[in-house]
């Protein structure tokens, strides 16, 4: 009996061991202080407020839904393939599709501007998973693969070992995050506030993950082509903060 | 033609999903384009040589094949309107062209008009090669405004693919609205009645793409600007910025390797300026199609 007992309990000790070291490069990769360059881009909603459809916390609100509701659909497919099959080929074949898919000029170059620097960071600082700078050199030599954002991101999360499940939502958190933070920056609403609306929508988020989750890359879509024309307009901003 | 199974029940009697199929093959003859080949089954119908009517029906499908050279355009009589549907029932339409080398494929219909409770997909594959041209003009209304119905259609989908030679994807577009997803569909256009996208692609229109892109960057910069209100809690309320708000919004877009196409999204509230719009914009294109588009 006693060593059976102990012997599961090392177990258990190795399982939560495990689970543990997850956890705290989970958090890493959704901390808003890893150097992405996520705060550099507003998702259209800069592009939204000079159109005027967007002034104050109940328009910002149904943005940013409106915002989740496309991430969801059309980029949602790139993480799940990534995570669940994180090897260099369906990175880079994703990588081409996404770049194909991304045909607002705007949000593309968002994408391979912050994908390019989650790439750089997490090779750098994930040394536990040296994969991670094997196919970035590869891929950075080979100079025709453009890095975006969410083949990157659930690239990362399928090496450290995480679940579809989570690193789809996590790709959703990160990009509420974001655009609150945008729009805090923008004066649309306070750090309080904005705290309280994060809060707020994360139900909202929740709801959307579940509905556009688990996806084949061959139905990403989007859907809502105001936005997009809006974000579209971002390079005619003739005074701006933001990159996109 | 007819076999009956077992059940007694002749197997030609299965109408439904059958997908009507057309095909139209453009070549050159004699220095013409011309079509050499048209095949047709009711209740499809090809009026040549550029007019081309897309009839109601659950699913239709066509093919087209434009040879080395040459250049077809393809339009509708008028706007396709979209009924209610019976049930789940979606209106299903699906167009595959060819465009070979130096040929130009111009496809300018007038807008998708859905009325209450429609359902309509469309899927349309481009295959060109390094050096063929494109223009594709899709769009669609909030449907029959005057009489009210905006935006009360239960689907939307419209698909664009553009793959170069070797199967490469050059542009993949999808775009679908569905009714209660997350908001109604009225709630998310802010008042506007017409969402166009206008794709520009290849060596024939270069020009073109250079102008449309300068105008639309000219014409935007004045409509946008930092409202004089801004700052957060003191902006104005939401029925004053609406008599604000621009009543025509576009951006142009470059897309594909070297960026050999342009695609404008727009989002307006009437069509009739966006008709403007696009008379204006694809002026340039007479002296390659014979005609100027949307006059």
């Amino acid at each position: 009996m006693e060593p059976d007992l102990v012997e599961t309990d090392k177990k258990r000790k190795r399982n939560v061991s495990i689970g543990s070291t997850l956890q705290w490069s989970q958090w890493q990769l959704l901390d808003s202080i890893l150097p992405t360059g996520g705060f550099a881009h507003s998702f259209g909603l800069e592009a939204a407020i000079q159109a005027r459809l967007v002034s104050g916390p109940d328009d910002l609100k149904t943005f940013i839904i409106q915002l989740l509701d496309n991430t969801g659909s059309l980029l949602l497919p790139f993480v799940y393939s990534t995570t669940l099959n994180p090897t260099l080929d369906n990175w880079q074949n994703l990588n081409r599709i996404l770049d194909a898919t991304l045909t607002n000029e705007v949000g593309r170059k968002a994408s391979v501007s912050q994908g390019s620097a989650l790439m750089r960071v997490a090779a750098a600082a994930f040394t536990d998973v040296p994969s991670l700078k094997s196919m970035r050199d590869v891929s950075v030599g080979s100079g025709v693969v453009p890095f975006h954002h969410a083949p990157v991101f659930g690239l990362i999360c399928g090496l450290v070992g995480m679940d579809s499940g989570t690193s789809q939502r996590a790709y959703m958190y990160v990009t509420m995050r974001d655009v609150i933070s945008a729009a805090t920056r923008l004066n649309l609403v306070g750090p309080l506030g904005a705290s309280v609306l994060q809060h707020q929508i994360a139900s909202v988020a929740e709801a959307m993950s579940k509905k556009w989750m688990d996806r084949p890359v061959e139905d990403a879509c989007q859907t809502a082509p105001l936005l997009d024309t809006l974000q579209g307009c971002h390079g005619y901003l003739f005074s701006r903060l933001f990159c996109s | 033609m007819g076999s009956s199974n077992g059940k007694g029940r002749s197997s030609w009697w299965r109408m439904e999903k059958e997908m009507e199929k057309g095909k139209v093959v453009v070549e050159k003859v004699r220095g013409k384009s011309t079509v050499t080949r048209s095949f047709s089954k009711y209740p499809l119908k090809f009026i040549i040589p550029r007019k081309l009517m897309i009839p109601q029906g659950d699913s239709i499908s066509v093919e087209f094949t434009i040879g080395d050279g040459c250049t077809a355009v393809l339009t509708t009589q008028a706007s396709t309107k979209v009924y209610k549907s019976l049930g789940s029932k979606c209106s299903e339409q699906v167009l595959e062209a060819r465009i070979g080398s130096g040929a130009l494929f111009a496809v300018i219909p007038d807008p998708v008009t859905c009325f209450s409770t429609a359902r309509y997909s469309q899927k349309q594959v481009f295959r060109v090669a390094s050096d063929s041209s494109l223009v594709i003009v899709d769009w669609f209304t909030s449907g029959r405004h005057e009489s009210g119905e905006k935006w009360d259609f239960e689907l939307y989908r419209s698909t664009n693919h553009i793959f170069s030679e070797g199967n490469q994807p050059v542009f993949l577009d999808t775009v679908l609205l569905e009714q209660s997803s997350p908001a109604n569909i009225a709630e998310r256009m802010h008042g506007y009645q017409v969402i166009a996208m206008v794709i520009i692609y290849g060596p024939k229109l270069k020009l073109v793409q250079d102008q449309v892109q300068e105008n639309v960057k000219r014409m935007m910069s004045q409509q946008l600007h930092i409202p004089s209100t801004s700052l957060g809690h003191h902006a104005k309320t939401n029925s004053d910025n609406c008599l604000t708000r621009p009543a025509f919004i576009a951006s142009c877009s470059v897309f594909g390797p070297k960026g050999i196409g342009v695609v404008v999204r727009i989002a307006s509230t009437t069509t009739e300026s966006v008709y403007r719009f696009l008379q204006h914009q694809l002026a340039g294109m007479e002296p390659l199609v014979g005609v100027p588009p949307y006059h």
